[in-house]
């Protein structure tokens, strides 16, 4: 198994430390896949989790300008590698102003992903700066769960509103109650509510826009069944899921830069599912209805 | 006439003093003012003995600065001088150094002064339309420690702008209990120290490399691997920024302190932190340093149960310290945690009434406390002599080198911090 990469040029290199900072916030231990042409960061919907579950994926070209790994065999050329978020972000934060930053799989004393960042200073010789993130490999019996998730079938899909906003919102709501309920029509209508005995607080956002069904599904084919088409639906019922608000609160901090793409997908009283593109990555992430 | 200070301020000024108290709150949570002739010293000594602290505000630092101390005369016509020996605590002294900028941009003068009487420092902040804040803080009666160390004898001496701190220090988490200082002759690493990332598998071990063209001096006897406390070093990182002088590092071997200084003519900071031991060392006999002779006891020693016995001396164990010997009969010791010190013994050297600590701490005893505290060397402490005059004279010489004749050790004396 070997893994080595470099990133030479600063945009990018801002571009994946922001990224990991959102996964970091995201997930406190996750696992890195690494393929010939992608990273995913992933967590599955463990219980642990509280069923909660991710999948971020960018395409390595748009990143690193040297890539080379050899995965676990050759029929399976894929490393899956289990570490905790933080320590990547935070090795990440101190190439700041690097000239290269290489990362690489080593094993000393422990399996490790090694940071390496050639920093800029103010005389001649560079200063060079280390890090060993402890990693565990994850062995290939256990990739079946680490799976792409299956998108399902939504009720309702929805443009989100600025994510900011959405996110004082429900800071705001979770000092009330943990229930939070979502709702959105295909009428462009989304509703935040929070319900309690002397209480009952909702948010209006209108006008948000629902994206037709090929970026839903993206390119998966799908074959509809005639009767459950959408427009035979009332565009302005609403299909509800009950969260744990701070599962969401938790997606909504992760997100510090306004996505380039939000949406977020609805199956009734099941689970919510969010969708969104930050410049070239792509970030999934499920919440499941509360039991 | 009592021992006293008393001692005028402007903003900026204030700015510094405050900047020191702060940094010197990373070590403990006491602090002793000790006004002399040189100045006004900040001292203060971490609860394991492994740190220790002290910033000299030299009296031209402040608009206006007077001291005195007690001259007690006694029938043998040896007069005794009494300094002020007084104690504060960080809870007290800390809030009111806070806000820094604002204390600098608003006040006119800031005064504080000593009522022996009352056992009381007075803190006052003159604003401007006439308005005062008044502080009166309770000190404790207790005899200020000194560290004697001597900066010049180290083999390797760097200096740094602070700035290159800085930045290091970002690389570790404040979970970080010690770092690793490696140099060589030609390059400089911190890095988080082997010991620690080995227990924890899940601890991310970071190095810095640094090259020596960075470094304002940079000179290495001997290459070098030494350890200590990371929390300390971010306490003089704090005072750096209060002045824009550059931060001199001075080490040795593992177990030998380390001193980080930072001297911009009007405020002399020291930091002197413990380092590490080697496996071998520890298990060799260890040897003293010596303690000045003219050390003198001036009053009782006020002993509080297993913390902060003033005016003990605490032995450096070092493997290759060459021996020197001041008193033939003391007995040499091993001690790596307060705790041992819990009773010191008494002893007359010399016709000087001093005190010795014993301890009957073998090489191979387990010292309850933190893995950290167990393994640390402590400093070498000494009661601040009471006869001060004759350091005055000769404040920066430095120690007789190797040798073990007591002649050689009465001529010089050591650089007390």
């Amino acid at each position: 198994m070997k893994f080595r990469a470099k990133i030479v040029d600063g945009a990018c290199l801002n571009h994946f430390t922001r990224i990991s900072n959102m996964i970091a916030k995201l997930a406190k231990t996750c696992t890195l896949r690494i393929s010939p042409d992608k990273l995913n960061f992933i967590l599955c919907d463990k219980l642990a989790n509280g069923g909660v579950s991710m999948w971020c994926e960018l395409e390595q070209e748009n990143f690193f300008n040297e890539f080379q790994m050899e995965g676990v065999s050759a029929e399976n050329n894929e490393i899956y590698l289990e570490l905790t978020s933080e320590n990547l972000s935070r090795a990440l934060k101190t190439a700041q102003n690097a000239r290269a930053l290489k990362i690489k799989l080593t094993n000393k004393h422990f399996p490790c992903l090694t940071v390496s960042v050639e920093l800029l200073s103010m005389s001649s010789s560079s200063r060079i700066v280390t890090h060993d993130i402890p990693i565990k490999v994850i062995p290939r019996k256990l990739w079946k769960d680490l799976q792409e998730p299956v998108v399902p079938d939504p009720d309702v899909s929805i443009y989100l509103p600025v994510l900011k906003t959405m996110k004082s919102v429900v800071e705001k709501m979770k000092n009330i109650s943990n229930h939070l309920v979502i709702e959105a029509n295909l009428d462009g209508e989304l509703n935040l509510k929070i319900e309690t005995e002397l209480v009952c607080v909702t948010t209006h956002f209108k006008d948000l826009g629902n994206p037709p069904l090929d970026v839903v599904f993206k390119c998966i084919p799908i074959i509809l069944a005639s009767e459950s088409t959408h427009e035979d639906r009332n565009v302005e019922h609403m299909a509800e899921v009950h969260i744990d608000i701070r599962k969401l609160l938790q997606f909504l901090a992760g997100q510090q830069v306004n996505p380039t793409k939000a949406l977020c997908n609805i199956v009734n009283n099941k689970m919510v599912h969010f969708d969104l593109l930050h410049e070239d990555v792509s970030l999934q992430y499920f919440i499941p209805a509360l039991s | 006439m009592a021992a006293m200070l008393k001692c005028v301020m402007s903003g900026s000024q204030v700015k510094v003093f405050g900047k020191a108290v702060q940094a010197l709150s990373r070590i403990s949570d006491e602090f002793w003012l000790d006004p002399s002739k040189k100045g006004l010293a900040l001292r203060c000594v971490n609860s394991s003995r492994s740190a220790y602290g002290c910033v000299l505000f030299s009296p031209v630092f402040f608009q206006h600065y007077q001291w005195s101390a007690l001259v007690k005369m006694s029938e043998n016509e040896l007069d005794t001088t009494l300094h002020l020996k007084c104690k504060l605590g960080m809870k007290s002294i800390l809030p009111i150094f806070r806000c820094l900028n604002s204390l600098e941009r608003n006040i006119e003068k800031c005064r504080i002064f000593t009522r022996s009487d009352k056992c009381k420092v007075v803190i006052q902040f003159f604003y401007r339309h006439g308005i005062k804040r008044t502080h009166n803080i309770c000190f404790q009666e207790s005899q200020p420690l000194q560290v004697i160390f001597d900066k010049n004898v180290c083999t390797n001496t760097l200096m740094i702008q602070p700035r290159l701190l800085a930045d290091a220090i970002v690389l570790f988490t404040s979970s970080q209990e010690e770092v690793t200082l490696a140099v060589t002759p030609l390059n400089f690493c911190l890095k988080s120290s082997n010991e620690e990332s080995m227990d924890l598998s899940n601890a991310v071990h970071s190095e810095m490399f640094v090259g020596s063209d960075e470094f304002d001096f940079f000179q290495i006897g001997m290459d070098t691997e030494i350890t200590f406390c990371f929390k300390e070093l971010k306490g003089i990182l704090t005072f750096s920024e209060a002045t824009h002088a550059p931060i001199s590092i001075y080490f040795d071997f593992p177990g030998k302190p380390l001193a980080l200084s930072i001297d911009d003519m009007l405020v002399e900071a020291n930091f002197i932190l413990a380092t590490l031991a080697d496996e071998q060392s520890r298990a060799s006999s260890p040897q003293s340093l010596c303690l000045s002779q003219k050390r003198k006891r001036s009053d009782l020693i006020e002993k509080k149960a297993g913390k902060n016995v003033t005016g003990q001396a605490l032995e450096c164990i070092s493997k290759k310290a060459a021996p020197r010997r001041l008193y033939p009969k003391e007995t040499l010791t091993n001690i790596s945690a307060l705790e041992n010190c819990g009773s010191p013994a008494m002893k007359r050297v010399d016709g000087d009434v001093s005190e010795v600590s014993e301890s009957s701490v073998s090489n191979t005893e387990e010292v309850p406390g933190s893995l950290c505290l167990r393994k640390f060397s402590c400093m070498f402490f000494g009661a601040v002599s009471s006869d001060q005059q004759e350091h005055f004279n000769h404040p920066f010489d430095s120690l007789a080198r190797a040798s073990d004749s007591e002649e050689d050790m009465n001529n010089g004396s050591f650089s007390i911090f």
